[in-house]
């Protein structure tokens, strides 16, 4: 099957949403780390068959693999709760138990970070939230959102062009700390000088073209969805309950949490 | 006595700030009870796995929290803070992607948020903080569950300038060190049963030290938060304190909050300030 057969960019955005909360449920709920390396290796799969394949792994790898190795430190090493000694190394001991709670935690959280990556690289934020919008949720929070990622690569841009500006004054960044706080503080005043001021401007801006108005907002944005996608929803959430449900059930009366 | 008509607004209070007020004090107790019901249930032998149900009820209870508290407050700010918000977003996410990839048992990713309390008050510091980890989980998931941690510390920052903290430069670290231990405590349930127990390699290496004295993971990781999140927050309020100084005071008068509990020491300029904003 070749890359863009599965591509989740054609799925309405509420169906993507649903479907990575739902991995994330239902795996967490279910608490076993063969379970997780089977869904995390269905992710991966499905990550492969994106456009945006190598940009989910490549951030996947750089959240993951620091994670999993801090879960090692703190579990492979110490871990006072093991029972089945494997190595002891100085005041270090490697149990079995230490290693298998890093397993579970670190393929959940594994299938956790690779089923929202794997959406938000997918989702068309406009379209999220426009269809958010239209479920109820405040309006602003759209502007909220679209402004903050829209000004995310501006003011990484802006920062460089003020480091050059500096520079040209004179600004040399030295290996000391004095002179590394000097030259941040160099730089984040004029940023944060000119990101406040120009939001003056545009709340004047915005409140000329009724942005504060109570009124229900219209979106001229139409998000395709489809009956098969619906139902999809209301299974997906249909399974996430039942999977809390036999978690809670066994927890109960099981005695396993 | 005849009920009033569906048309008939009440005069008493109008109904869109009440199911706000309502859907505030959801968020916040959802938020509490997440916290207390996770304390008083956490699994006691570990040893078999990471607890399911203390991660399902940590991770919902948490966020439900955070976009409740977002709905009720968001529609309530005037549009300069709105504005705002998004830029402290930003400061929040380019600040602490470049500390969290360093050695550093420090976050420093709350500067903006507090630069909007200081400036804007509690229920503005709250949303942004929650907003800002919900836009920040777009490129890191992992830290989509802290979003209730980020807006306490939003809120306790906005109380903290509202109180007058920040005529007192001197104040500053305290308030914000007293901040962190709050948020470190209303954290470590997150990292403790949503990820196992760690969120880097440096406050890893803390949580290790704790348990290799044979801390239970809860344990570990709340000393772990009081050791590093009140130095983060001690930091964090005196660069966000540093910064709003810095302003112009056109800039920083511009804002009602500032205007009205007087955060800021010394006069109003004449003028501009006052007609600008309402």
């Amino acid at each position: 099957m070749s890359r863009g057969t599965l591509s989740l960019e054609r799925l309405n955005p509420l169906t993507s949403l649903t479907g990575a909360a739902a991995v994330a449920v239902i795996t967490t709920a279910a608490g076993q780390w063969a379970f997780s390396l089977a869904v995390l290796g269905g992710l991966l799969a499905l990550t492969l068959r994106q456009a945006r394949a190598a940009a989910v792994l490549r951030a996947a790898t750089a959240i993951l693999l620091p994670f999993w190795a801090a879960l090692l430190l703190v579990h492979g090493l110490f871990f006072p709760e093991g029972r089945t000694v494997l190595a002891e190394l100085g005041p270090a001991t490697v149990t079995r138990e230490g290693l298998l709670f890093a397993l579970d935690a670190g393929l959940r959280t594994g299938v956790f970070v690779v089923a929202f990556l794997l959406f938000s690289f997918t989702v068309r934020v406009p379209e999220l939230l426009s269809v958010l919008s239209a479920r109820g949720l405040p309006p602003r929070l759209g502007f909220v959102v679209v402004s903050a990622l829209t000004l995310l690569p501006a003011a990484a841009q802006r920062i460089r062009r003020i480091r050059a500006a500096q520079e040209a004054r004179g600004l040399v960044i030295g290996r000391s700390l004095a002179s590394r706080l000097l030259a941040a503080r160099l730089q984040a005043v004029p940023l944060v000088l000119s990101l406040v001021h120009e939001s003056g401007e545009r709340a004047q801006a915005l409140d000329a073209r009724g942005f504060s108005g109570r009124q229900p907002h219209t979106s001229l944005r139409t998000v395709p969805d489809s009956v098969p996608q619906w139902a999809a929803r209301r299974v997906l959430l249909v399974l996430s309950l039942a999977a809390v449900a036999v978690r809670v059930a066994l927890a109960l009366f099981g005695g396993r949490a | 006595m005849a009920s009033p008509s569906p048309q008939q607004p009440s005069l008493l209070l109008p109904e869109a700030p009440k199911r706000r007020r309502l859907l505030e004090i959801l968020g916040a107790a959802s938020i509490i009870v997440t916290y207390v019901v996770l304390v008083l249930t956490q699994p006691t032998d570990i040893a078999a796995g990471p607890g399911s149900l203390a991660a399902l009820a940590a991770l919902g209870g948490f966020l439900l929290g955070a976009v409740l508290l977002v709905v009720a407050v968001l529609p309530t700010l005037p549009t300069s803070t709105v504005v705002l918000i998004p830029i402290a977003m930003v400061l929040n996410i380019v600040l602490g992607q470049f500390v969290g990839s360093t050695l550093v048992p420090f976050y420093l990713d709350a500067i903006g948020t507090v630069l909007v309390a200081v400036l804007a008050g509690p229920a503005a510091g709250a949303a942004t903080g929650a907003l800002s980890s919900i836009v920040w989980s777009l490129f890191n998931p992992t830290v989509l569950p802290f979003a209730a941690g980020a807006a306490l510390i939003g809120w306790l920052a906005g109380l903290a300038a509202r109180a007058g903290v920040f005529r007192r430069f001197y104040l500053v670290p305290f308030a914000g060190f007293l901040s962190g231990v709050l948020g470190g405590v209303v954290s470590a349930p997150i990292a403790a049963f949503v990820f196992g127990g760690t969120s880097g390699l440096a406050t890893g290496a803390i949580v290790s030290a704790f348990r290799a004295m044979g801390d239970s993971l809860l344990a570990a990781i709340t000393k772990q938060a009081l050791i590093s999140d009140p130095a983060d927050k001690a930091i964090v309020f005196t660069v966000a304190a540093l910064l709003v100084y810095a302003l112009p005071r056109r800039s920083s008068f511009q804002f009602p909050f500032v205007r009205r509990y007087r955060v800021l020491a010394g006069r109003a300029p004449q003028g501009r300030g006052t007609a600008t904003q309402a």
